[in-house]
């Protein structure tokens, strides 16, 4: 009995050892013998981690979520999640695009929206649409569940695809340049929210893979920073930023640590490589 | 306040007067012509009141729909089909791209000799060729549209791990709606001159076969009856379809601000 919960625990104390995330010695050529976009990239995310990649425009970030998300096939190396090669989308990926109207399906409303990857779930109906509801609820969209997308302001239409990659508990969040498209103000209240929602789904452990190319957004939002170098894309650093949680978007912004990582990513990346 | 209520109702009144103006100098010409070949406005107006009313003419009406809609439903609904799948498969479309271009470039009128041979002078050849004319602008229209798609769009439709059918139906199939219908609303008109031109051939019953009939009978008015309820059938039936399609396509007219006008 005793010799059963001990394997038990050991067993669960191995599974959150392993990371979720293991990219390994991942590159991609979207043409055969044409240049590469990411060369060799290695890194773990562990589970409950919230990893932003940073990089000069063209340096291969978007390939490399399309990699963790499945949507294509690195040409070397492997995809790890939770130990499993990915070789298509796995239902435990959600992501968020950086053009929310290219993602939302505009003919269906806010909720419908929201609901859609529940479709073939085990969740009963008026279950879909409460959980929707709660999203909705958490993410400030209760008021306007029942518009169009284009009824709704860039800020607006980005929260509701966030609330439609959240609706499905996905173990791991991936975020491509999520609020490049809508206004400095806006950015700043959808960045908090992500970390709101991050912290408050901690116990439920969910990973983000955050890709940006604003170097304060990457050390604002994340416990790690991985630096990609310009075409083809590879890891040439990894900080961890050690500014305390919650963060803040003054104090956190304006503390010696903060400016300290910062300085240090601009080095790495204007360093020649 | 004033300017402005002239400025708003002042579009629709101008092109009423304009029409007005049209019906007028008809009259005038056609009185100061002073021949039977071409009846005044008011002269044709009349037997329409008279005429349109008959049980004759609206069997005859009664005959051109039932064509219309069976034609058009055929058409629409093979345009829909295939359009959607060349759209959404590239295998498809490369298969049947060269065989649909170059049937899309045969006028439909033409085909109606041929039909003739195959299918006879009865209902079959007339709804062949109204599907004919009919499949094509909504065929390409589906097929743009579906192309035309977001990329996001499809990506979406991967990471929700949806099946080909599924994304064909859930995400291909809205996503082309708004250039279906404007394929289906051309096809509308296109249909009904179809529908003419088979009643042109081959006797039995019909609008076209009316008109024909009326001509040969030199009832002039009487002809001109026929081809004016044509057009306010045209009319009509366009109109029906802005008001489905303003409906249907709400959160599109909204999104690309057609709507409000």
């Amino acid at each position: 009995m005793a010799s059963t919960e001990a394997i038990r625990s050991a067993e669960g104390r191995l599974r959150t050892a392993a990371p979720v995330v293991r990219v390994a010695s991942v590159g991609k050529r979207y043409v055969r013998d044409g240049p590469p976009a990411l060369c060799d990239v290695t890194f773990d995310v562990h589970e409950g981690d919230f990893l932003t990649v940073v990089g000069p425009s063209g340096c291969g970030k978007t390939t490399l979520l399309r990699v963790l998300s499945g949507l294509s096939r690195p040409s070397e190396g492997a995809v790890l999640l939770d130990g499993r090669p990915v070789l298509g989308p796995p239902a435990e990926v959600a992501l968020v695009f950086q053009d929310y109207n290219r993602s939302l399906f505009p003919w269906l409303t806010v909720i419908r929206n929201v609901m859609f990857p529940l479709r073939r779930t085990r969740v009963s109906g008026g279950a879909r649409v409460a959980r929707a509801e709660a999203v909705l609820d958490d993410l400030g969209l209760r008021g306007v569940a029942r518009n169009y997308p284009w009824q709704l302001s860039g800020g607006m239409a980005q929260r509701v695809a966030i609330a439609r990659a959240l609706v499905s508990r996905p173990r791991l969040l991936l975020l491509d340049e999520p609020f490049a498209s809508v206004d400095a103000l806006t950015r700043e209240e959808l960045q908090d929210v992500v970390l709101r929602v991050h912290g408050e789904l901690a116990e439920r452990r969910m990973t983000v893979v955050h890709v940006t190319h604003d170097i304060d957004e990457a050390v604002y939002l994340g416990d790690r920073v991985l630096i990609l170098s310009s075409a083809p894309g590879r890891v040439v650093g990894s900080i961890d930023v050690d500014v305390p949680r919650p963060r803040d978007q003054t104090a956190s912004r304006s503390s010696p640590r903060f400016l300290a990582v910062r300085n240090e990513i601009h080095e790495i990346i204007r360093r020649p490589q | 306040m004033t300017v402005r209520l002239v400025k708003r109702v002042g579009r629709p009144v101008l092109g009423w007067v304009v029409f007005a103006a049209a019906v007028g100098i008809w009259e005038v010409l056609a009185r100061s012509e002073g021949s039977f070949l071409v009846p005044a406005a008011s002269a044709v107006a009349e037997r329409a009141w008279h005429v349109w009313p008959t049980s004759e003419f609206l069997s005859n009406v009664e005959a051109s729909l039932r064509r219309l809609a069976a034609g058009y439903a055929i058409g629409a609904s093979v345009g829909v089909a295939v359009g959607v799948s060349m759209g959404s498969s590239r295998r498809v479309r490369q298969a049947l791209e060269p065989l649909v271009e170059l049937l899309r470039a045969t006028p439909a009128i033409a085909l109606v000799p041929a039909l003739i041979v195959i299918l006879g002078f009865g209902d079959r050849m007339r709804i062949a060729v109204i599907a004919f004319g009919v499949v094509f602008p909504v065929l390409v229209n589906s097929m743009d549209g579906v192309r035309a798609a977001s990329p996001e769009l499809h990506e979406t439709a991967s990471l929700l791990r949806m099946g080909r059918a599924e994304r064909i139906l859930r995400v291909d199939l809205p996503a082309a709606l708004p250039s279906i219908f404007a394929g289906l609303r051309v096809a509308v008109s296109i249909g009904l001159v179809m529908v003419v031109v088979s009643e042109f051939v081959g006797g039995g019953d019909g609008l076209g076969h009316y008109i024909l009939v009326e001509r040969s009978q030199f009832n002039i008015p009487e002809m001109y009856a026929g081809i004016l309820f044509l057009g306010l059938l045209g009319f009509v039936l366009n109109g029906v379809f802005v008001l489905v399609e303003r409906r249907a396509l709400s959160w599109h007219h909204g999104a690309t601000g057609h709507g409000e006008h």
